[in-house]
């Protein structure tokens, strides 16, 4: 199972972080918020980042389970950033989409 | 009340205000750690908001130095939380990708500085986390 992450954050943030938190995935740097807004999760509300960061916006945090040919089979938005879905709900959605026959 | 004592109640104060505040970071803090923040969070509000008051009520009662600087630090960390949780609230655009679409092309920069391309995806499933940064 591949696991891609998107954040603002400039590669070699990423490159510091990761080695803290071991993640085994490809870790994208969206500065511009290309990605972000191809996707269409441009955070529309108050912007609240970093202050030394000269980001005009930050991504909704979501979750998005992709079948092999493109298609979204689960998505999980956050409508507040301080409240996250935890592991277990990705793990129901990757049983029930993965796994059905 | 004597000035002695009325510092005294104000430095005792301050501490108590110190100590809301610290509890209700910590329990905050717990929570967050479990991925358990709840969605009402009425409750931590109140008691961060208690702390910022009993903070203010030692000024006004009058403390000693140290007094002074719990309170402070309880006025500070009372009034931040409560900020933080009014600017939470996330909200895309009008149209988002749905449950049902095919995701769209896109390119970027991985840590390495490699290019990734989103045909690289093919061939099987993929879980794609957004996410605001690692602050």
């Amino acid at each position: 199972m591949q696991v891609l992450t998107i954040s603002t954050d400039k590669p070699e943030v990423i490159r510091k972080k990761r080695r803290m938190h071991g993640l085994q995935a490809r870790m994208l740097s969206d500065r511009d918020l290309a990605v972000t807004d191809a996707f269409g999760l441009r955070n529309q509300l108050i912007h609240s980042g970093p202050l030394e960061d000269d980001l005009e916006a930050l991504p909704v945090p979501t979750t998005l389970l992709v079948s092999s040919s493109g298609e979204v089979l689960w998505m999980d938005l956050a409508d507040n950033y301080q409240r996250r879905s935890g592991p277990e709900v990705v793990l129901v959605a990757l049983e029930t989409h993965l796994n059905a026959p | 009340m004597t000035m002695t004592k009325r510092k005294k109640l104000g430095t005792s104060l301050g501490f108590v205000a110190l100590t809301v505040a610290m509890l209700t970071v910590i329990l905050w803090f717990r929570q967050i750690n479990m991925v358990a923040i709840p969605g009402d969070r009425t409750l931590f509000v109140i008691a961060f908001v208690i702390a910022a008051g009993l903070g203010l009520m030692t000024f006004v009662v009058g403390t000693r130095w140290f007094g002074g600087i719990a309170a402070a630090f309880a006025i500070l960390v009372g009034s931040f939380f409560p900020f933080s949780v009014a600017i939470s609230p996330q909200q895309v655009a009008d149209n988002p990708i749905h449950v049902g679409d095919t995701i769209p092309s896109f390119f970027a920069l991985d840590d390495a500085g490699n290019r990734f391309s989103s045909t690289d995806l093919a061939g099987g499933p993929v879980l794609i986390k957004f996410f605001r940064g690692h602050w």
